[in-house]
């Protein structure tokens, strides 16, 4: 038995390490072909141990784009984003799991009917209804308004608050705190692991999505780091260099950030498996 | 500090399968100023649904509930001048011990003057000064249970009210609690609606108790008259610790008759049981009320009762013998010295003056003592 269990461990082990590798040679790649060449990384067999290293795809990334502009755009984009999802989820999360109102289920459950809605769906009405309509093209609030609140994050909230004890709302009630008193004062208080975990998944969402942004932008002040990168591909050549030069720029605050908040990253897989 | 007064409360819930379910059917009753009440009875009787709708959390459905001298039906909790110990405490976990104590103060706007005496006084009385800049994770379960205590008792309410706050207590700590509950509602002089299932704490703690079961107000009376004059077989089962044994009976001209003997009745209980003749009756007596035939000091012997033991529990200050009569199982409390072991034929003696007798079809009882 004890022979068994070794090697089961042994091919399970074996088969992660496989399965890390193969998840960290993008990366290297990326890593490895920001620092080469413009020639070697267009090659598509990028020198996995190059001899010769260069900062000239930095160089031309910074010197010849608007990439500091890009970088604050992405990040002016995503903390905003992080913080509306935080307000408006958490709201949302609390009156559906604490508050009994008229239609709850109903309206929780059609909430949760649009997830099933592929995006590619809706994608065509929502560019008709912000460019068209709204008239709010090329502007931040175009690419900030359709993700305020997301239902996924609405449902996670939810979940988390699901979990905390309603004793604690009805004794602040009894202790006169007013309803939003009791949400500021009371749940939000409580329920930071859970804010922490939604606000860093958002936060890295924002940060790396690409095609709402490519869809609604078309000045170049506009553009977010991702949809910057895109620049980079021209009619007949594209510029390897300084995309892998950009790709890591833009990666590297998700890996610090990645790094530093593991366990909350970890508590988020398992946010939602928290009892109803 | 004020009176609580139900009048023809009724709540209904939906339920699971959109069913509607009667959790209070109706209560009437008035507690008076200053009084310790104790709401006992089985899981989903209705004792907390009743306690919720005093503090206002649930909305009855009719009826009207009244505080001091307003009908409150309208009002929100904190309006009510109530104040809650809830069974897991609900103390505020981020908020220091100090936090939790002047929380509904500082939300009533109170002085920060007033609300520092408040705290101060209500620590004192409880124990709590050494420990106001602690969280309640670092209390243990006795400390946070006088935690929530002192949460009620700074707002000084009309009325305290009380939902199995000693549930989540271990045996030991529960009894110490007991009588620190009893010696604060004599020290506050605080009208208290207590709401528990352990029908001990209830006996203890309450001046008088609302037995309840499937909504209904079953019994409200002192814990000896609840005891001694129990109005149905649901409260003369509840209370009591071994509970009453119930025994099927038939009365035949004058006597009794049940499974192992036959005994003639007190000139009294005969007659009130005259009504009853050559039908089935139950005969409830209590486990201390029945004695061995060997050991039954100052009882008369008359009434006697032959049964096989099936166990016997030696309790130190007393032995429990249970033995069988007409297919019912029924439980001697008796004296240590008394001899048994199982399988054993013995005589009982019954102690008749003690003993009731229920009709079996409305449970009610039909006379006793």
């Amino acid at each position: 038995m004890k022979s068994k269990s070794k090697l089961f461990l042994a091919v399970a082990a074996a088969c992660l390490v496989a399965w890390a590798f193969v998840t960290v040679i993008p990366l290297y790649w990326m890593i490895v072909g920001s620092v080469q060449d413009s020639t070697s990384s267009a090659s598509f067999r990028p020198e996995m141990f190059p001899g010769v290293l260069s900062l000239a795809p930095y160089e031309r990334f910074f010197g010849k784009t608007a990439a500091w502009r890009w970088l604050a755009n992405s990040l002016l984009i995503s903390a905003v984003l992080t913080i509306t999802n935080v307000f408006f989820a958490s709201l949302a999360g609390y009156a559906f799991s604490k508050l009994k109102f008229p239609g709850s289920k109903a309206v929780f459950w059609l909430l949760l009917s649009t997830m099933m809605i592929p995006a590619q769906v809706t994608l065509i009405p929502l560019y008709v209804l912000v460019v068209n309509v709204f008239d709010l093209g090329d502007s931040y609030t175009a690419i900030i308004l359709p993700t305020a609140v997301t239902v996924g994050n609405i449902f996670l909230m939810k979940q988390y608050m699901s979990s905390l004890p309603t004793s604690l709302i009805h004794a602040a009630r009894i202790d006169a705190c007013s309803e939003f008193g009791i949400f500021w004062k009371v749940i939000l208080p409580l329920a930071k692991p859970g804010l922490a975990v939604l606000g860093i998944f958002t936060f890295v969402a924002s940060w790396n999505e690409f095609f709402w942004p490519f869809l609604i932008t078309n000045s170049t002040e506009m553009r977010t780091i991702q949809v910057g990168l895109a620049s980079f591909v021209f009619a007949e050549s594209t510029d390897f260099g300084a995309i892998m030069a950009g790709a890591t720029v833009g990666a590297l605050p998700m890996l610090i950030l990645f790094f530093s908040l593991q366990r909350y990253f970890l508590q988020g897989i398992t946010i939602g498996a928290v009892k109803g | 500090m004020a009176l609580v007064e139900f009048r023809q409360v009724r709540k209904e819930f939906i339920d699971r399968n959109k069913q509607p379910f009667t959790a209070v059917a109706g209560s009437d009753f008035v507690i008076q100023d200053k009084e310790f009440v104790v709401f006992v009875g089985p899981s989903g009787c209705g004792k907390t649904t009743s306690l919720r709708m005093i503090a206002g959390l649930e909305r009855q459905t009719s009826g009207d509930i009244i505080i001091g001298d307003r009908i409150v039906n309208d009002l929100h909790p904190k309006d009510r001048d109530i104040a809650m110990v809830f069974q897991d405490y609900a103390l505020y976990p981020h908020m220091t011990i100090r936090e939790n104590l002047s929380f509904g103060l500082r939300n009533l706007k109170k002085p920060k003057e007033y609300i520092e005496q408040k705290v101060r006084e209500a620590s004192a009385i409880l124990g709590l000064e050494k420990m106001l800049e602690r969280k309640p994770r670092e209390l243990s379960g006795g400390q946070r249970q006088r935690v929530a205590l002192g949460r009620a008792i700074v707002r000084d309410p009309q009325v305290f009210l009380f939902d199995e706050p000693l549930s989540n207590l271990d045996a030991k700590l529960r009894i110490q609690m007991r009588v620190e509950l009893s010696e604060l509602h004599k020290r506050l002089g605080a009208t208290i609606v207590y709401v528990t299932h352990d029908q001990v704490e209830a006996m203890t703690l309450g001046e008088r108790i609302v037995v309840m079961n499937q909504g209904v107000i079953q019994q409200i009376a002192s814990p000896t008259e609840l005891y001694a004059n129990p109005k149905n077989m649901f409260v003369a089962g509840f209370i009591g610790s071994p509970p009453m044994n119930f025994i099927n009976a038939r009365v035949e001209q004058g006597r009794i008759v049940v499974d192992g003997g036959s005994f003639g009745l007190p000139e009294n209980i005969a007659e009130r049981l005259s009504a009853y003749s050559g039908k089935e009756v139950v005969l409830g007596i209590r486990p201390e009320d029945i004695y061995g035939e060997d050991f039954a000091p100052g009882v008369s012997t008359e009434h006697r009762l032959q049964a096989h033991i099936q166990v016997v529990e030696h309790l130190g200050s007393e032995n429990l013998i249970y033995f069988h009569v007409g297919g019912r199982m029924v439980t001697a409390k008796v004296h240590p010295e008394t001899k048994g072991y199982t399988g054993l034929a013995k005589e009982f003696i019954l102690d008749l003056r003690k003993c009731h007798f229920f009709d079996p079809a409305t449970q009610e009882r039909i006379t006793g003592k």
